[in-house]
């Protein structure tokens, strides 16, 4: 299937789901003014490309500074579905990167993994350049 | 190219929001029949320096329309004006300028111009009624009314703005009164990123304690605000001298209240989307609800009883060096995601006389700023309590501010800011 991409604005990621090559990313800030519809056409297309998965190693690479709540939910929907999809035989490494200094966004990552226990969870810091 | 991108029987309702169309920029111009000679358009553009264009009109039919430079340049060389001269003004005429009718919408007229490329906005463009010609429009005009258009539904929308702030701090006035009657040393930070905003507080005196709540829902601007009043009128139905000392019971009861009048349940009470999968990709379903704190403080026993839906209590003890954080539930208030019969815990907090206890909502600690462009923080937050802790209430709001802002820098704010402090 096609891959996925969507360029990044200062309200919103930029999504690059490459699903030719299982890596998926999402960059940038989130608080767009209808997160819902923001993401629908990503969550659609990543809903039919895991329906098709089998056996198949995915790397998700995360890379946010800002969430607003609403993004927030979709990210939990988002990684309900990856977590969902390795029960069926498939394995997904979810790169978490962070600033080193940034508690807030590693604290989010590791509430996550907490709650998405089959993710393979990697934290990344990144260090000011 | 004659477009007319309405029916015209569709005019006739248009009129009647007055829309602005192609007629209010529309110019008299000079105009030529192809009968006529360059050199008579030489003379007409001579003659009127501003004219960017000259439309060529046969028997009340437009043409074409002779662009000022390139018509000027191509005279300009040698023996042109010898050659061309005595010739029909339509040799350097373009034949296919942009043609519309004096009932086109500004708006639809903008995409007409921007489709054309740079030709509609340097040359102009032709105007007529009926296929009749009835005159010009140049690319200043169309934007200049389009500016106009755009800072008058921008003032428009800020007033109904304005006003909805007026509303949501109206609502506010009975918890302000409340608070300043109960608390001697406190304060409230409170903060919409736009005017209005999804943060908002409520305080409520008893004879015996208070009841306190801050929250934060979804979105900010005008839909937070709308649920701002939906959270606040809900706990003020809610609130009862009954359940005052079990605020967890308080905020089961409004999940249960808002899940219902929003509609995020089916008719088996069940959630409609146990992820919320389904509903992240139906944006007309609503998914709405807060993360809040809410807390009943005992005046006789100093005992606080805290049930949190996404929100910690800070608590700043006199005799402490560091800030606890008491943690809430992990589940947000009214949410499709939430089970209907959902259970928060309260959690029993004893403070001591000069205790101070803060409750934030996420738009300080997630604020992007500083020099590493990274969140606020909660780190960064209870160290500022920690140093101020001494300072009366309303000088730590000021220090916190400072901090806050500096930090913030140039950076847009993110979210609604809410902060909520006071001393025991």
């Amino acid at each position: 299937m096609d891959d996925f991409y969507v360029p990044a604005t200062a309200t919103s990621p930029e999504i690059d789901f490459r699903f030719s090559s299982n890596t998926l990313g999402i960059r940038g800030e989130s608080y767009p003014e209808n997160a819902t519809a923001f993401y629908g056409d990503a969550l659609r297309q990543l809903r039919l490309y895991l329906a098709l998965l089998d056996a198949t190693h995915v790397e998700i690479n995360v890379e946010l500074k800002y969430f607003n709540s609403s993004s927030t939910k979709i990210l939990y929907t988002l990684f309900g579905m990856l977590n969902d999809c390795i029960s069926k035989g498939n394995d997904v490494t979810l790169n978490w990167f962070h600033d080193e200094e940034d508690e807030t966004i590693l604290e989010f990552g590791e509430e996550l993994y907490e709650d998405f226990g089959q993710l393979n969870f990697r934290a990344i810091a990144v260090s000011a350049a | 190219m004659l477009v007319n991108p309405r029916h015209p029987a569709l005019d006739v309702a248009f009129k009647a929001v007055a829309e602005p169309t192609a007629r209010d920029i529309r110019l008299d111009s000079p105009v030529l029949s192809p009968s006529q000679t360059n050199n008579e358009a030489f003379q007409i553009f001579t003659a009127h320096p501003q004219l960017v264009g000259l439309p060529v009109v046969e028997a009340g039919r437009p043409l074409g329309l002779i662009n000022r430079g390139y018509f000027m340049d191509s005279l300009a060389r040698p023996f042109r004006r010898e050659i061309f001269d005595k010739k029909s003004c339509t040799a350097f005429m373009d034949d296919a300028p942009l043609i519309v009718e004096t009932s086109t919408s500004i708006q639809d007229l903008s995409f007409l111009v921007v489709d054309t490329g740079k030709k509609a906005l340097t040359d102009g463009f032709i105007m007529v009624e009926n296929g009749h010609y009835a005159g010009m429009g140049v690319g200043i005009d169309l934007v200049r009314m389009i500016s106009t258009m755009q800072a008058q539904k921008n003032r428009i929308v800020m007033e109904s703005i304005n006003y909805a702030s007026v509303i949501q701090r109206s609502y506010l006035r009975s918890s302000r009164g409340d608070m300043t009657a109960t608390l001697q040393d406190h304060f409230v930070l409170w903060e919409p990123r736009d005017v209005v905003g999804g943060d908002y507080y409520y305080f409520s005196r008893f004879d015996d304690g208070f009841f306190v709540a801050v929250f934060d829902c979804t979105g900010h601007g005008v839909p937070g605000a709308f649920m701002t009043l939906i959270m606040a009128s809900a706990l003020d139905h809610v609130l009862t001298h009954e359940n005052r000392q079990d605020p967890a019971a308080v905020m089961a009861t409004i999940n249960r209240m808002v899940k219902v009048s929003l509609g995020q349940v089916t008719e088996h009470g069940e959630p409609e989307s146990g992820d919320g999968a389904a509903g992240a990709e139906n944006d007309m379903k609503s998914d709405d609800g807060m993360d809040a704190a809410f807390c009943w403080f005992d005046t006789q026993t100093n005992v606080m009883t805290f049930a949190g839906a996404r929100t910690p209590v800070l608590v700043s003890r006199n005799n402490a060096e560091d800030i606890d954080i008491i943690e809430g539930d992990r589940k947000g208030v009214g949410y499709a995601g939430t089970p209907m019969d959902f259970c928060w815990n309260n959690r029993e907090v004893a403070l001591e006389k000069n205790d101070c206890a803060y409750i934030a909502t996420d738009g300080i600690t997630d604020q992007i700023g500083g020099e590493r462009q990274i969140a606020f923080g909660r780190r960064r937050l209870k160290e500022l309590l920690r140093t101020h802790r001494h300072l009366p209430m309303s000088e730590q709001r000021n220090a916190l501010k400072r901090v806050f802002y500096s930090y913030q820098g140039a950076h847009s704010r993110r979210d609604d800011v809410t902060l909520f402090g006071f001393r025991v």
